[in-house]
């Protein structure tokens, strides 16, 4: 079903376009010409995201972390084995799913493992990532209340997610 | 940010020194060069979506969307200015059909817009909460990746995932609702 969402939306608007007597070339063209500006007022800020996240792993504070955490996140339901997913998810989307694809190689792809991992990735956002993208540059420097409502939020589901793994 | 940032920073470098001092500068690098890679990504992405909807707005169906989704934005952000309305709505739409790579710029745009008109922190901060949460129907990465694993039946997490998504968003709202006041809160340092 969800194949067929993106193409029956594009045409569609091409289709409407038409009727409406939109010239869809320049509509196109003239909309494409944002798509450079964007990226380059993004760069610096995932730069700075990706540096982060890179000295953290590297210096091995993440597994640090993830052994500290373990204990907590078990008592709350979340396998052991979940716990660097978790934690990586808010930052980085390529990082979770190379996270998911290990755990997927590690535990296979059927248990109760596997599909705790998968609805916790399915289910959470790059709340940082979000977070520097979308405020690149803006007025609004202090978002500590909604990152944290955010991150609070997400970590509930991923409980949840555990949850309903194991009555399902 | 600058607080997370700067302790991350000097705590990894510390240990770094210790551990593997030529790792460093290393990190410093491949972090910007995966920034870097994802950018560009990111450029392919935003193209082909900007271009779509620029005919999509054309059209008038921004203003149509909008209209559909004014009920929902109301009850979601209070009064909106009607600029940003129509990006918003645009932006949620995406975010519903799970068309992820048009939520990106439609969000920044819709932030843009916000930030020009005043007592708008409690809409900014109610529009990233539920693009910080946002629900996804079909995870459609996940379900490639396991069907690559020789998953048994792939299928069988989305129904939980809509669960959890949904959970995670409705919880996001209402905890805007009650910690945020509509009108004056800057979404401020606690």
């Amino acid at each position: 079903m969800s194949v067929y969402l993106i193409p029956v939306f594009f045409l569609f608007v091409f289709i409407y376009a038409a009727i409406k007597r939109v010239k869809p070339y320049d509509a196109f063209t003239d909309g494409v010409k944002g798509a450079i500006p964007f990226s380059f007022s993004i760069f610096p800020y995932l730069a700075s995201i990706f540096v982060l996240m890179e000295l953290f792993e590297e210096s091995g504070l993440s597994s640090l972390l993830c052994d500290f955490l373990s204990p907590v996140f078990g008592f709350l339901g979340i396998p052991k084995e979940l716990t660097k997913l978790v934690l990586i998810k808010p930052f980085s989307g390529s990082g979770a799913l190379a996270t998911l694809s290990d755990i997927y190689a590690e535990y296979g792809a059927d248990g109760y493992i596997a599909r705790c991992a998968s609805v916790i990735y399915g289910s959470s956002e790059t709340v940082f990532y979000i977070a520097a993208v979308y405020f690149a540059g803006s007025k609004t420097k202090n978002l500590f209340k909604p990152i944290a409502i955010s991150l609070f939020a997400s970590f509930l589901s991923c409980v949840f997610a555990c949850f309903i793994c194991r009555i399902m | 940010m600058n607080l997370i940032f700067g302790v991350i920073l000097t705590v990894s470098t510390v240990t770094l020194i210790f551990v593997e001092p030529d790792g460093v500068l290393t990190s410093f690098l491949n972090g910007t060069e995966k920034a870097l890679a994802l950018s560009s990504q990111m450029t392919v992405i935003y193209a082909v979506w900007l271009g779509i909807l620029n005919v999509f707005e054309k059209t008038g169906l921004t203003e149509k969307t909008a209209k559909l989704l004014k009920p929902v934005n109301r009850f979601l952000f209070g009064p909106l200015p009607e600029k940003a309305n129509d990006f918003m709505s645009l932006n949620i739409a995406a975010n519903i059909l799970g068309m992820s790579g048009a939520t990106t710029p439609m969000g920044i745009k819709s932030v843009k817009e916000l930030e020009k008109h005043p007592n708008t922190e409690y809409a900014l901060c109610m529009f990233f909460v539920i693009n910080a949460t946002s629900i996804q129907l079909i995870p459609s990465s996940v379900l490639a990746l396991r069907i690559r694993c020789g998953a048994v039946n792939p299928s069988d997490i989305i129904f939980p995932t809509i669960l959890a998504t949904l959970l995670s968003t409705v919880l996001g709202i209402l905890l805007v609702k009650i910690f945020m006041k509509k009108r004056g809160d800057k979404c401020r340092f606690i």
